[in-house]
């Protein structure tokens, strides 16, 4: 998967790419079980139909569809288009981490806690506590993002919901 | 130390040797993970076709009660 993202983006199919989800979560934290990998994709400006190209890359090298993923190795990957500031933003500051060798683009900690908090379902709330828990991010750093992003009360809320005694 | 402090101690040693692995490593083991969810909703139920076909974007871990739900 590692080797066919940055394939993508050096053909310039894609502006830049970023895992996040359970896998990127799980740079951070203990393993989690998920069914798929997620990947956060800036596209070129001009480029109209956003997913067409990534689809033609990805059959060109024998990657097939698989429902609303594309089966790459053993995992179906969902290339999702940036939708927010927040994901913008997240893709932006993302890190590169060694994954076997290969350098992989990876959601920052604290971008997949505040997205996750954005979503708000009670899976995206178990992973904001194993980020907090693992201490990849403190809960200053979500409530400085939270707010940035109009997230703010979100952040409220769940803090008495959770972590306030 | 009463039986269950000793149960408890080793669950949280063992957790935390989890998230001492390494990234792939724990990609690798959600992989293994992922593959018996997906047989055991295969052999629960024939017509399913796929796993990965309704999910939103961000959205795909699971758990195991979930996956068991997956029918």
């Amino acid at each position: 998967m590692a080797e066919l993202l940055n394939a993508m983006r050096d053909a310039g199919v894609i502006s830049e790419y970023a895992l996040f989800g359970a896998i990127a979560q799980m740079r951070y934290t203990e393993p989690v079980a998920t069914l798929d990998a997620d990947v956060l994709v800036a596209v070129p400006p001009q480029t109209l139909e956003l997913l067409k190209p990534i689809y033609e890359f990805c059959a060109a090298r024998g990657h097939r569809p698989e429902g609303a993923a594309i089966r790459v190795g053993a995992w179906p990957v969902q290339f999702v288009p940036v939708f927010s500031r927040l994901t913008q933003e997240a893709l932006e500051e993302a890190e590169s981490a060694d994954f076997e060798g290969i350098p992989l683009r990876v959601v920052r900690a604290d971008h997949l806690a505040v997205i996750a908090l954005s979503v708000g379902r009670a899976k995206d709330f178990a992973r904001i506590l194993g980020l907090l828990e693992s201490n990849s991010v403190s809960r200053e750093q979500v409530a400085r993002l939270a707010a940035r992003h109009g997230l703010a009360d979100a952040w409220t809320r769940f803090e008495a919901r959770f972590l306030n005694d | 130390m009463t039986e269950t402090r000793k149960l408890l101690e080793r669950q949280a040693a063992w957790q935390k040797r989890r998230a001492a692995l390494t990234w792939p490593e724990k990609v690798h083991m959600a992989e293994a993970v992922r593959e018996s969810a997906a047989q055991l909703s295969r052999a629960r139920s024939p017509m399913t076709t796929g796993v990965s076909a309704s999910r939103r974007p961000g959205t795909g871990e699971v758990t195991t009660r979930q996956a068991k739900n997956d029918n």
